[in-house]
């Protein structure tokens, strides 16, 4: 036997081994899955499931966890497959999804149109989430900036990036972000001044639209702010390796500002990790990037009602409180459809707009461009 | 199937047994034979034979030669050996004086010393890492405790090349010293008596009577260290600075950020010739050693 075939064997062997026995989906049990992390599951199993089902008796959840975004299409493809053979997909819910995703799924009706299906909460969604209608969203995180309020008054903040390079250079030393490709932060800190550099047009950055000679002439207006940034950084010119670190440099005193995700620094403030004194703040004419999560529903699901029923159940105004305050996220809806209290307290934080920089070969192209323009070209001794 | 002797478990008898011997060595020699020889052969062959931009598969060296021709991957590898050598010597220099106290050295004390040498064996990378940042980085203890004593700042070593040279030298005390201590077993009481009772004195001890009998042990210390510090990927990852990188984190960035594995492939191989000569060392080492014994 071939090696390659050998292997393939034995991974099929093992892999029969961790296939559900003969799973029949059950009526009144949602098959959830996700393809987002462990804190996403965690939250799920603690607060929504718990309180869908006191409202709901009879009705459970089924949450599992695919993995990532490929374990979750290769459900949803099963899902696909299903429809084609008028079967029985096994799967209701699905949670950090694309409906543009598989490919031909869309085309084939196989998720939910949520406009036509009268959400009591439909209309509170946030307009700045909206996206074809087979995608809805209830949940989203955005890169923004953290501060110490001890060095700097909130008031006294930067709003636009003119601002914030105008107070870098003013206080060297006291920002740092980390390297693009190993924390959304940073990366998305070197995005938002991609953007900054090519007048903040969103529309000249989409996912099929990189070449390597306009593509690289966009990046080097980029670099171009970055590299002048570097000096004025901690140690003329350091980058921390990930987003945790660069929250420990803040909470250690050693800089006065750094990116941070939405999520993880409010979290970080409910631990303690960070002090309360911390002011988280947003850029006004052009926000930091980030981006909402979004959820499908297949049509050929047999608890189709109920998973639409759960979406709607997610989107009220307690479980879009607790994404807040649990979880540390932005809402799916509009602030102004969580309690008041909470609104008035994340003030600063809600964004006017929330840029998304696309992947692909954007990437690529980004992460690797930095670590060759802007990273090396520092003396550092001086 | 007759039942061998007790005899030649102590080898009396020689040339008997082998069968069994090769058998029990078979399991680990076919591993690494399989998951280890074969991907390296595997690995050298992909970076050699590789598609023209017509989809031709043909010998190249393209590869090669962009890593040679290209500055940032240079100062990568440089870094590496810069890290490597000076992490090498002054992990002798550390670890030299620890392993002849720990030898000659008598009471209580030594135990405790030698737990505290031990101890970075038991510490995960990434703990340390992060306990680094604390202690060393910017307004971290060491900091505090220079202001406490009104003295001035120290620029921190976090994210600069020293940061990962100085979490690398902590983590590899253990084995130095250990292989280093093992080394100093040979070295008989007896005979520093005796240099001692012609009037040595401690340095001419050290260097005529401990250190040629030490100079195997020191070899593979320093093997076992290079290729640790080699192929290190957190402390650099963490600690060091974005670049230049050391070769571990270039070439995961290389293989997982740009999806480019004949780059990869061909930085691992760059790194594995290197690594190669301090493995040859080692192996040569105890070759040497075991025919000694025989």
């Amino acid at each position: 036997m071939k090696r390659r075939s050998f292997m393939i064997s034995a991974g099929a062997a093992a892999g029969m081994t961790m296939l559900p026995k003969m799973a029949f989906a059950d009526a009144n049990r949602i098959d959830w899955y996700t393809s987002s992390d462990q804190n996403i599951t965690d939250f799920w199993t603690n607060i929504i499931k718990p309180k869908f089902e006191a409202a709901n008796p009879g009705v459970t959840i089924n949450l599992v966890d695919a993995g990532d975004s490929a374990g979750l299409q290769a459900i949803e493809a099963r899902a696909l497959a299903a429809m084609a053979g008028k079967q029985d997909p096994q799967a209701d819910f699905f949670e950090g999804a694309e409906a543009r995703l598989p490919p031909g799924a869309l085309q084939a009706g196989l998720y939910v149109d949520f406009s036509k299906e009268n959400l009591s909460n439909y209309s509170k969604l946030n307009p700045l989430a909206a996206d074809i209608p087979q995608n809805i969203t209830y949940r989203g995180s955005q890169v923004l900036l953290a501060f110490d309020t001890t060095k700097l008054a909130a008031d006294k903040a930067p709003k636009t990036f003119a601002d914030l390079i105008a107070w870098i250079k003013a206080n060297p030393g006291q920002f740092i972000y980390n390297r693009p490709d190993k924390g959304g932060s940073g990366g998305n800190f070197v995005r938002r001044a991609i953007l900054e550099a090519n007048g903040r047009d969103l529309s000249q950055f989409k996912i099929d639209n990189y070449d390597a000679t306009t593509g690289e002439a966009k990046l080097q207006k980029g670099w171009a702010i970055l590299k002048d940034l570097a000096p004025s950084l901690m140690d003329q010119g350091a980058y921390t390796s990930g987003n945790t670190q660069s929250i420990q440099l803040l909470s250690q005193g050693a800089v006065t500002m750094i990116p941070a995700w939405s999520d993880q620094s409010l979290s970080a403030i409910k631990q303690g990790v960070l002090p309360d004194s911390t002011g988280l703040v947003q850029l006004t004419d052009l926000g930091l990037p980030g981006g909402f999560t979004y959820n499908t529903v297949p049509t050929n699901g047999l608890n189709k009602a109920l998973a639409i029923k759960l979406q709607d159940f997610i989107l009220s105004e307690e479980i879009q409180s607790a994404i807040i305050t649990e979880l540390g996220g932005f809402p799916g809806v509009s602030w102004d459809y969580v309690s008041k209290e909470l609104h008035d307290k994340y003030q600063n934080l809600i964004p006017t707009s929330i840029p998304v920089f696309p992947g692909g070969d954007w990437d690529k192209a980004v992460n690797d461009g930095w670590y060759r323009n802007v990273a090396p070209n520092v003396d550092r001794t001086k | 199937m007759s039942l061998a002797p007790a005899s030649d478990i102590v080898g009396t008898k020689k040339q008997s047994g082998g069968l069994i011997g090769l058998l029990l060595v078979a399991v680990p020699v076919v591993l690494v034979g399989w998951m280890v020889i074969y991907p390296i052969i595997s690995a050298v062959v992909t970076t050699f034979w590789q598609p023209d931009a017509s989809g031709v598969v043909s010998f190249t060296l393209k590869t090669y030669q962009f890593f040679f021709a290209d500055d940032y991957s240079l100062a990568n590898l440089y870094l590496t050996l810069w890290t490597t050598v000076l992490c090498g010597v002054i992990l002798l220099v550390v670890c030299l004086p620890i392993a002849l106290y720990l030898r000659f050295a008598k009471g209580r004390l030594t135990a405790y010393v030698q737990g505290l040498a031990i101890f970075p064996l038991f510490v995960p990378s990434i703990v340390l890492s992060y306990a680094f940042i604390r202690v060393l980085g910017p307004n971290g203890m060491l900091d505090i405790l220079l202001n406490a004593a009104h003295l001035p700042k120290i620029r921190s070593p976090y994210l600069t090349p020293w940061g990962p040279l100085i979490g690398l030298v902590w983590d590899h005390i253990p084995l130095t010293v250990l292989i280093l201590l093992a080394g100093l077993g040979a070295v008989s009481d007896a005979s520093i008596e005796a240099a001692r009772d012609v009037g040595a004195g401690r340095i001419r001890v050290l260097w005529n009577i401990i250190l040629p009998r030490l100079g195997n042990s020191i070899l593979v210390a320093a093997s076992f260290a290079v290729l640790g510090i080699f192929s290190a990927f957190t402390l650099p990852y963490i600690l060091g600075p974005a670049a230049p990188e050391m070769m571990g984190p270039f070439m995961q960035r290389t293989f997982r950020d740009l999806y480019d594995a004949p780059n990869a492939i061909t930085q691992a191989v760059i790194s594995f010739v290197f690594c190669i000569a301090f493995g040859l060392f080692y192996v040569r080492s105890v070759v040497k050693n075991q025919r000694g014994r025989s």
